[in-house]
């Protein structure tokens, strides 16, 4: 009897401490994180959507096209586009696609990347609507030359040493001439892309003209001049991205773009 | 108290239910076969399956380099556990050199995901046991800080990919190293919190206590490991029965369950475990050397010398070994593994029959399965 | 500074609103159907069919008042429930629908009436939709007589007042587990019916205690009306039912006589609690006021299992059998379930309320406020004030009477701080297993409570005995 008192005073007692441990906790601050209203505090190297860098200082695009990413991926989420350079006889970029459905983030393409061009962005808001959405083209995943700076500054990545050979700059205008376009479907923060297009615009007219002339194939499908609402360059990006890529952009809900193309049709 | 029901002499049709596969406390996708008399299990058979990856077929298929990316998805609670293992094998049948800070970093995060292994099951167990809206919450806000540092050195929180063969991806900053030392020093409070609550709870206690008795040999017969074979009494812990790493140079003992192994003694070994892996946490932050972190350039097309090499370790569930064939090619010829879970999981029937519906839960939550790491 | 006192502050805010609207609405119900359509009616004409009519409207106002009072009510324990839970685990709880998250619990009512109606394979189809009936409408009707004890006997509420409510309002509390088991039957998955029969189990099981200790009470208060029950409570703590059924009264008189210098006070103790006696006397009030505390714990114990709250939540049992009895309810069903259950909670406060914490009477002792304010003269002097301006409105077409008011008000603070504590355990204890729970039901609880019964029984005949 004796023994069933005593443990009856336990039991109630032992609730008690446990009602008084939960009690308490309400003074507590809460450990929730609002997270649409306040963004998470995420670590440089957290594994985020894939992107592709520029020289933070001269604004070209670092990727060689060396398909090392390509290869070492275990989903095989990564597809490069690239030609031979006739005149160089070096690889040039046609366009570069991650099928982020596919891709599990594990960051090994960036390891392996020899020119630190492709690198996992601290963005994890890509929720879409279709599957085909989710397969990044050149363009959705060329970062502008802030973006990268940034990121080269918060990975600690040593700058790129600048490219001596010219014929490597006439990649660029193929991406950075879309970016204007594309700067306002993206909503990111819009300041270092605004101050960064005037430059691009003076930086990019003379190797486009130098391009338009080296080939000669692609000038009959540019042939129609009624383009007026666009200037010339970002007419010039288009007709370098070939047939293949018009199909996919096409999917793409990109306005700008999309009309752009239909001209071309 | 009457432990075992008898209910002989009220004879009534057996009733038999799928617990599982989309059951809410089968801890993924365990689907149980069981036969009922009443409220007692009168038979158990636990179909698995449901979670295969094929993860051995794929370690095949893919480079070394590439396949350290997927061993995390192994057991997707304890990571760097896995990818330990893995490189262990690796580098047993290469033979590299492991720099010693890396030996300390790999100690140091996997202390620490033993402990954040063990509170998630600390949650879980107690939701097992009904305890649905409050305290599950409090072990998972611990959980969520070291989450948070694995995020900031390894990228991501919970595939981590941090070690490689060879040593480990990245050398955390000195700040990382103040954060886990914070941790450390606010987490015995956390635990005393978590004790207060349910330790020495009566309605705990008298749901546990005798409850799933695993005897000593019933669990050898098995090849029960983990915290799970410790309640019973058995002194089986890879980091000292057969060290690994630096676990020689570490001070520490081994939890051992004071009872006759039921489900409150591994509910406590666990709690103990905790304890002692933060205060391994804290020896390793001490001894860290400074120096190296790569024995071996990680690089696409990853290799490793031709032979074959079988590595253990002492993961959360328990004994977690891998075994790795390789041709000297940048593939392995065949990779195996020795699963924890799977084999902790196969005394389940043996611990259920003769016990009430309720019982299932708390002695299935007290061995700690995963079911990604049963099913591989 | 507490650390955590905003979210403490927007509890507090959002309760305070919650409470307003309830009360505002059902007050106002009551007020159009109990006032102002009979005064309507009545200005009609000096018709007979009129006169019947405002009769007819007046004896629903408190069908009407139960009706409005439930849905809301409802809605309102689960955001408490959902949002006292969040502050003891450290977080924040719903706060995304509404200003502050008020709305959140109004929403996912509309959900549930928006979703689609199963009846799943082989079901019983009638028995399936009766379940629910059958467990939501005891908590309708077994109400009723709760409501004359909560408003202070209002006029309008008078007709509820039956002679035996309590014995009323504990058959109709024991009609909702018939439901349970109904639909655990009906649905046609052995989950539901294990946890059905769990549950019939155990209404059996605590049935005994939950009852025999409101026993206890009623023996103390010679009374099965739960409204004189409640007006021998009135003039501070020491009166409540807790502390041995009226065995304190003398004390409370007493302190009185003491504190406003009167020279009676002994002759006032002697009276009560005769000297010659002494020893006799003062075990059998000890024996009293223990025995009270402990039934007053026993019920609440009881009363857990019987709205199947943690600790006893066993027919639903989640990480069991899914959800028990409503695993295959969904939609409106499921909602008048969920419904049931909270409403049952709070019946089951209110009682204990009611019978043990003084009902809507005043905690502190009307002595001691009248000591204690002796100079402060205005606030007696604003409330007179304000009673005065109201007294056309209160005394014309009955829009407050203080006494209702200040018994609701505390009514509602001693029910919800209940209901709060049964938040707080939820928030700590797991669950019994089955065998557990009948051994806590029928070998410590029952012959506790007998044990209770008994001492009560002798305690109160020595008493009167000597008196």
């Amino acid at each position: 009897m004796s023994n069933l008192i005593t443990r009856a005073k336990d039991s109630i007692y032992q609730v008690l401490r446990g009602l008084k441990t939960v009690a308490v906790h309400s003074l507590r601050i809460p450990t929730t994180k609002e997270y649409p209203d306040t963004m998470p505090p995420l670590p440089p190297h957290f594994r985020g959507r894939l992107a592709l860098n520029v020289n933070p200082e001269t604004n070209e695009h670092l990727c060689i096209s060396c398909r090392q990413c390509e290869r070492v991926c275990p989903d095989k989420c990564i597809e490069i586009t690239a030609h031979k350079s006739p005149e160089t006889n070096k690889l040039e970029l046609i366009d570069f696609k991650i099928d982020h459905g596919l891709c599990m983030f594990c960051g090994l393409c960036t390891e392996v990347c020899p020119t630190d061009c492709i690198i996992n962005t601290n963005d994890f808001e890509m929720a879409d609507y279709s599957r085909e959405a989710l397969v990044y083209d050149i363009r959705k995943l060329t970062l502008t030359q802030g973006e990268s700076s940034h990121y080269f500054a918060a990975k600690e990545i040593a700058l790129p040493k600048p490219k001596p050979t010219k014929p490597a700059v006439t990649v660029t205008p193929a991406t950075s001439t879309v970016k204007p376009a594309e700067a306002k479907t993206e909503s990111k923060p819009a300041e270092v892309k605004t101050e960064s297009k005037p430059e691009e615009a003076k930086t990019e007219s003379k190797p486009a003209e130098v391009k338009t002339e080296s080939k000669p194939a692609e000038a009959k499908t540019e042939s129609k001049p009624e383009e007026a609402k666009t200037e010339s360059k970002p007419e010039e990006a288009k007709t370098e991205s070939k047939p293949e890529e018009v199909k996919t952009e096409a999917k793409l809900e990109e306005t700008d773009i999309k009309s752009t193309d239909n001209d071309i049709k | 108290m009457s432990t075992n029901l008898d209910t002989t002499n009220l004879k009534t049709d057996e009733m038999i239910i799928n617990m599982g596969p989309q059951h809410p406390a089968t801890h993924g996708v365990l689907r149980l076969i069981l036969k009922l008399d009443g409220e007692i299990v009168r038979h158990v058979e636990p179909v698995i399956g449901h979670l295969h990856r094929a993860q051995e077929w794929q370690g095949q298929n893919r480079t070394l380099f590439q396949y350290q990316a997927l061993i995390d998805r192994v057991d997707y609670l304890s990571g760097m556990f896995t990818s330990l293992a893995f490189a262990h094998a690796c580098e047993q049948i290469d033979g590299c050199q492991i720099p010693p800070r890396a030996q300390y970093l790999r100690a140091l995060v996997c202390e620490m995901n033993r402990i954040s292994s063990h509170l998630l099951w600390l949650g879980t167990f107690l939701i097992d046991l009904g305890a649905l809206f409050g305290f599950p919450f409090y072990p998972f806000r611990e959980r969520e800080k070291l989450l948070d540092l694995f995020e900031e050195i390894a990228g991501q929180r919970m595939m981590f990919n941090y070690i490689r063969i060879g040593g480990v991806q990245r050398d955390p900053k000195q700040s990382w190293f103040e954060k886990v030392r914070k941790f450390t020093a606010e987490f015995p409070d956390r635990i005393n919190e978590y004790e207060a609550i349910v330790t020495q709870n009566p309605i705990v206690l008298k749901r546990t206590k005798g409850v799933g008795i695993l005897d000593k040999s019933v669990a050898m017969d098995y090849g029960v490991t983990g915290p799970s074979i410790r309640g019973s009494g058995i002194n089986y812990d890879l980091r000292k029965t057969r060290p690994y790493g630096i676990y020689p140079e570490l001070n520490f003992e081994i939890p051992l369950g004071q009872n006759q192994g039921d489900t409150w003694d591994r509910y406590m070994c666990r709690i103990l475990e905790m304890r002692q892996s933060n205060n391994l946490i804290n020896q390793c932050l001490d001894k860290m050397p400074e120096g190296e972190i790569l024995g071996k350039k990680q690089i696409a097309g990853l290799r490793i010398k031709a032979g074959e090499g079988f590595a253990a370790i002492e993961s959360p569930r328990g004994v977690l070994g891998c075994y790795v064939i390789s041709n000297g090619s940048d593939k392995a010829y065949r990779i195996r593994w020795r699963n924890p879970s799977f084999c902790n999981l196969a005394v389940l029937p043996s611990l259920l029959i003769g016990r009430p519906i309720s019982d299932i839960m708390a002695i299935f939550g007290s061995i700690d399965v995963i079911l990604p790491d049963v099913d591989r | 500074m507490l650390a955590n006192s905003a979210e403490l502050f927007k509890f507090t805010r959002l309760t305070l609103i919650w409470l307003t609207i309830i009360f505002g609405s059902v007050w106002g119900a009551c007020f159009v159907v109990g006032v102002l359509i009979p005064t309507l009616l009545l200005h009609l004409g000096e018709n007979e069919i009129f006169a019947l009519l405002a009769q007819i409207c007046q004896y629903l106002t408190p069908v009407i008042a139960i009706l409005v009072f439930i849905p809301i009510n409802a809605m309102f324990m689960v955001l408490v429930e959902r949002r006292g839970l969040a502050l003891f685990t450290v977080r924040m709880g719903p706060n995304r629908v509404g200003p502050d998250g008020l709305l959140q619990t109004a929403a996912d009512a509309v959900k549930l009436l928006f979703k689609e109606d199963i009846i799943p394979t082989g079901a019983d189809a009638w028995l399936f939709t009766l379940a629910p009936i059958i467990f939501f409408a005891p908590s309708i009707f077994g109400s009723i007589p709760l409501l004359a004890a909560i408003t202070g006997n209002n006029d309008l509420f008078a007709i509820t007042n039956l002679p035996t409510g309590i014995f009323f309002i504990i058959a109709a509390s024991s009609v909702p587990v018939v439901g349970i088991v109904m639909g655990g039957w009906a649905s046609n998955n052995k989950y539901s019916l294990v946890g059905g029969l769990r549950s019939a189990a155990q209404a059996i099981s605590y049935e005994i205690p939950l009852v025999l200790s409101l026993v206890t009470i009623c023996y103390l208060n010679q009374s099965l009306n739960v409204v004189e029950i409640a007006s021998r409570q009135t003039g501070g703590f020491l009166n409540w039912n807790i502390f041995g059924g009226g065995a304190l009264n003398g004390l409370d008189k007493y302190f009185n006589a003491l504190i406003n210098g009167s020279s009676n006070a002994n002759d006032i103790l002697q009276a009560y609690y005769p000297s010659n006696q002494w020893i006799l006397t003062v075990i059998a009030i000890a024996g009293l006021v223990v025995s009270t505390i402990i039934a007053f714990f026993m019920y609440i114990t009881a009363a857990c299992a019987e709205v199947n709250r943690i600790p006893f939540d066993l027919p639903e049992a989640e990480s069991e059998l899914v959800s028990g009895y409503n695993t295959e309810y969904s939609g409106i069903k499921f909602a008048i379930f969920f419904l049931a259950e909270f409403t049952n909670l709070f019946i089951v406060s209110s009682i204990a309320t009611i019978m043990f914490l003084g009902a809507g009477n005043n905690p502190i002792p009307q002595f001691l406020i009248d000591y204690l304010f002796k100079n402060v003269t205005f606030i007696p002097q604003t409330i007179n004030a304000i009673t005065q301006a109201l007294s056309p409105l209160i005394n014309q077409i009955h829009l407050i009477n203080p006494i209702t008011f200040w018994s609701v008000v505390w009514m509602i603070v001693k029910t919800y701080s209940l209901v709060f504590f049964a938040v707080l355990v939820r928030g700590t204890l797991p669950r019994f297993k089955i065998d557990q729970l009948m051994d806590f039901g029928w070998k410590r609880l029952i012959p506790l409570s007998l044990l209770v019964f008994f001492i009560v029984i002798f305690a109160k005949g020595v008493i009167n005995t000597n008196v």
